[in-house]
């Protein structure tokens, strides 16, 4: 290396750069392509060993995925993850306003109290909730399984949407007052407007935690299953064409959402997370 | 503002549950209410509701509500029907077990008194289980059961003494030994194990134990777990084991280690080998399992259809019952949902191709001469607790190498506990 | 009057939240210490307890035992490539951006899918086998699954879970590195520092709250792995969450599942504690 000359060297450390890049993106992006290339495939290509890609490709598998009853598995995970950005929304957000714009004695302590909730497993909260709901008619139902996952979801929509409102500044909302708007018109006026897109994100991020869990929607369902807890029981003893079908439809959301929320992914996870 | 959100929501759901209720209550007329543990999921109910049961109400004017009900919410409702001595349900349909416990009970009407359904032959063993605490409990509905899967190029390893035809007609000399021989001589042969089992976490292998294996070696599923001839038996299955495929443990269901070729002879529920059938139908046959020194054990899961006593429809009920066990609607029942059939004629006008492949297996198993039919017992919750038993026995056995002398007194105490605190009958062949 | 309301105004808009997770923290735990002590008569047992460490039946101890092992493998691998390409993609490069997107991704990917996904990879007829196969690299698959190859399918668990949540690592280090200044590092090279010494004297020091916090929330989650075990290995390899739910689900054992539940609480109250004492200060200065 110490022989080369600055140019080659800066060249050499940009191709080692590239290729590094290049791995990187592949580890995480081939096996999802993979699964969903294999979830397509053609039956006689995916039992041929010498097919290593299909080349012929069906939405069969899919069908039969929506004959076992994912159709249904699908619809009620939406609702579920739904009422769990309603819920947590029509909570979290007055929570996370006061959080930005009030300065109030025990402030931090709530916040520290939320960032604590945050790492409360929601695996805890499951069993324990089969013997409350069996009690009071909620079992198995879609609105038992969301309450559930509002109390994951919570903490994390507080802590965003706080900080989407810290975001926006206070000048503009002053501003307003000014303009002789009254406290309840600069938050419709002026501060929900410019925080929309970034509570958006935050909907999103709360609809795919729920999407996306299965302990606790296993263990509250029986007949009404979500769809990673349909596939956890149902989708087990399934052909593995039809599993991987199933990759398919739980990932589409996430990708939609990676997309849709590029702007906010590293903001918005580097402070909630932390 | 968050609670009026959460009250808003909670009305709204109230409103939407009541006026589906009222819907559903508006629907009943004077019908046949059948409540069903069996077809319950959807895409099954979808069949019932929309190609079973349209043809039985433009032939006969009655109309039918099928309801699906778990085994657990049948009982509780039967049970205060029964008490109320106001009864709704007029047709059950349900599983040995459950049918048994609700004869028992004295629920069930005798179903002699409506006569014999014409033109059809309800399998022998089918009739002896039916007929209950002294009445025609349940007329046999259909039935399922696990058989073995042969991919026709182990027949060219087949061991001395042993022949397709032996194989394919469960003749005296398929017998578990036989298995044994012809999975060390594929093993040694091509030089990877060649047989395979659904010991996967949601895998029926645990069946296998207490279903297939205990009764064929020691004449029982429960009263004989620990014995002389179950530490045989285990032996014998610790020995098997060195020939089956090791990633068997992982395996729910048969189709895809079939279809992939990465065994040659599995064992499995019908309805998880049928698309390795469906597939490559020329590839492979099912043929019935072997026999062991106290007979060809295999389970039967057989669901029946009953009336309750005092049911307010009784006479369309049985209408009904003639209806789905008529021999072309109990081919459509299997063409659609891989039920069996429980008549004679249903097997014969199975059309050719996968499914007659599968039925014909199935009915060679059925009317094997030396059958030992086992039930799967109804412990309701502890069902659960059952399945570990054999399991655990499985694990430390076969899988650990441990004495099966020194593991099987404890469990064995745990079984009997198990049966004597839900106060079930020992299921057949047992009892 | 105002000047009251405008007082109270912040804590009536917190409270509905703070009571919510109240409620949903706070009953759980009472009654799952109640599901766990006592049984239906109402008397206190320790039948559940006594059945989770030393029932043949329960895997208690292989469970604490592989989930700490996981935890103990995995994470090291994590931490490692996450410090890599966050450093790797600091640089500002054309179509950076995008691999971050992508890199994140599994982020956002259920537990459940990742198990699915590495096992269409890894299975007899999945891909990886049927590329070496076609290679020639070997003639008969690599068998992952089952018990008799354990420490595989462990491999296996291993690949899915690093794939999996290397991203929660990657996001927080990459946050916390974005947030020091270029300046410094610019500095340290005009003085001609190595890369290495880059990393050890300025990067690493200045992203230690960072890491501090990547590695306890990392930690906590590894103890709640469920979704891709299960999928992956069943129960050969059981962990503290795949055996609370065997146990609720399939055995309805609901005294001895909520006692694993217990026990994940216990660890994730102690790790949340520690989290929370280093993180604290820290925490508030930067304020959100």
């Amino acid at each position: 290396m110490a022989l080369l000359s600055p140019e080659v060297r800066e060249a050499v450390t940009g191709i080692l750069r590239a290729a590094a890049v290049a791995l990187a993106v592949s580890w995480t992006a081939l096996p999802i392509i993979l699964a969903i290339t294999y979830a397509l495939a053609d039956p006689n290509d995916y039992y041929n060993m010498e097919k290593v890609i299909p080349t012929r490709l069906t939405l069969e598998h899919i069908r039969s995925l929506i004959a076992l009853g994912a159709g249904r598995a699908i619809v009620n995970s939406v609702i579920v993850a739904l009422l769990t950005v309603a819920f947590s929304f029509a909570l979290g957000l007055p929570a996370g306003y006061a959080l930005a714009r009030f300065v109030f004695p025990g402030r931090d302590t709530v916040k520290l109290l939320l960032v604590g909730m945050r790492m409360f497993p929601i695996i805890v909260i499951g069993v324990p909730l089969t013997v409350l709901y069996l009690k009071i008619g909620l079992n198995d139902t879609l609105l038992g399984v969301a309450l559930a996952h509002t109390s994951m979801a919570l903490p994390f929509v507080v802590l965003i949407t706080s900080s989407i409102f810290a975001g926006i500044p206070k000048d503009l909302e002053e501003a307003g007052l000014i303009f002789g708007l009254t406290r309840a018109g600069v938050l419709l006026h002026i501060t929900m407007p410019m925080a929309l897109p970034g509570l958006a994100a935050a909907a999103m991020f709360a609809f795919l935690l729920s999407w996306n869990e299965v302990f606790v929607a296993s263990v509250l369902t029986f007949n009404n299953r979500t769809l990673p807890a349909f596939v956890l029981v149902q989708v087990a003893a399934a052909t593995e064409l039809i599993k991987f079908a199933a990759v398919i439809i739980m990932v589409a959301p996430a990708l939609v959402f990676v997309f849709a929320a590029r702007k906010y992914l590293v903001t918005m996870w580097g402070i909630t997370l932390r | 503002m968050a609670s009026k959100t959460l009250v808003g929501i909670a009305a709204l759901v109230v409103v939407i549950i009541l006026i589906a209720g009222v819907f559903l209550y508006m629907g009943r007329g004077a019908t046949v209410v059948w409540a069903s543990t069996q077809l319950n999921p959807a895409q099954e109910q979808a069949f019932v509701k929309e190609e079973l049961l349209p043809p039985f109400t433009q032939e006969t004017g009655i109309e039918v509500q099928f309801v699906a009900i778990s085994y657990s919410d049948l009982a509780t409702r039967l049970e205060a029907e029964m008490q109320a001595g106001k009864v709704t349900i007029d047709l059950i349909g349900d599983l040995h077990g459950g049918l048994d416990l609700f004869a028992s009970k004295g629920w069930l009407e005798d179903l002699s008194k409506f006569g014999a359904l014409e033109g059809r032959t309800f399998l022998p063993s089918l009739e002896k289980f039916s007929n209950i605490h002294g009445i025609k409990a349940y007329i046999p509905w259909m039935t399922a059961t696990y058989v073995m899967v042969v991919n026709k190029k182990a027949f060219d390893y087949l061991p001395e003494g042993l022949t397709k035809d032996d194989v394919i007609k469960g003749t005296d000399k398929w017998t578990y030994d036989a298995l044994l021989a012809w999975a060390k001589k594929l093993y040694e042969e091509t030089g990877s194990p060649k047989l395979g089992f659904p010991a996967g976490p949601k895998g029926l292998f645990v069946r296998f134990l207490h279903g297939y294996l205990y009764p064929a070696f020691t004449g029982a599923q429960v009263k004989n777990f620990n014995s002389p001839e179950a530490v045989q038996m285990w032996e014998y299955l610790r020995e098997l084991w060195k020939y089956v495929h090791p990633s068997s443990t992982t395996w729910d269901a048969m189709a895809d280690p079939l279809l992939r070729e990465e065994v040659w002879i599995a064992w499995d529920h019908t309805a998880r080998i049928k698309d390795a059938i469906v597939q490559k139908p020329d590839q492979f046959v099912v043929v019935p399992v072997p026999k062991g020194p106290k007979g060809r054990a295999f389970i039967l899961v057989v669901a029946g259809l009953a009336i309750p006593k005092n049911a307010p429809n009784a006479d369309a009920a049985w209408k009904l019952i003639d209806y789905l066990t008529r021999p072309e609607v109990q081919v459509k029942v299997l063409e659609k949902v891989g039920f069996f059939p429980t008549v004679k004629e249903a097997t014969g006008a199975i059309p050719s191709g996968p499914l007659k492949i599968m039925s014909e297996g199935v009915a060679t198993q059925l009317g094997a001469p030396d059958a030992l039919v086992a039930m799967i017992p109804s412990l309701g919750p502890k069902g659960g607790d059952f399945k570990q038993i054999y399991l655990t026995a499985f694990e430390q056995i076969v899988l650990n190498n441990q004495d099966p002398a020194a593991v099987l007194p404890d469990l064995a105490q745990q079984l009997m506990n198990l049966f004597k605190e839900v106060g079930a009958p020992l299921p057949p062949p047992d009892a | 009057m105002r000047v009251e309301r405008d007082k109270l105004l912040p804590y009536i808009l917190v409270a509905p939240s703070i009571a919510y997770m109240a409620f949903f923290i706070g009953y759980p735990l009472l009654e799952g210490v109640r599901l766990a002590f006592v049984d239906e008569k109402g008397r206190f047992t320790l039948a559940n307890i006594e059945y989770m460490l030393y029932s043949v039946h329960s895997k208690f101890w292989d469970a604490l035992k592989f989930t700490t092992l996981l935890a103990g493998v995995v994470i090291p691998i994590e931490v490692a490539i996450a410090i890599a390409l966050a450093m790797l993609l600091t640089y500002k490069f054309k179509g950076r951006d995008l691999a971050v997107y992508v890199v994140v991704l599994p982020l956002v990917i259920s537990d459940v899918a990742a198990g699915l996904i590495w096992y269409s990879m890894l299975t007899g007829g999945g891909f990886l086998n049927k590329l070496l196969l076609n290679l020639g690299v070997i003639s008969e698959p690599v068998i992952f699954f089952g018990r008799e190859y354990l420490w595989r399918e462990f491999v296996a668990v291993v690949l899915a879970e690093v794939w999996r949540s290397t991203a929660i690592v990657f996001v927080i280090l990459f946050a916390g590195l974005q947030m020091i200044s270029g300046e410094l590092i610019e500095a340290a090279e005009v003085f001609g520092a190595s890369p290495m010494q880059k990393l050890r004297h300025i990067i690493l020091p200045l992203l230690k709250p960072s890491l501090q916090a990547a590695l306890i929330i990392r930690t906590l989650f590894a103890f709640q792995v469920f979704g891709s075990v299960w999928i992956l290995a069943g129960r050969d390899i059981p962990v503290l969450a795949g055996e609370a739910y065997y146990e609720q689900v399939e055995l309805h054992h609901t005294g001895v599942a909520a006692l694993y539940a217990l026990v994940i609480a216990c660890i994730s109250l102690f790790l949340g504690f520690i989290y929370i004492k280093s993180f604290r200060a820290k925490y508030l200065e930067v304020g959100v």
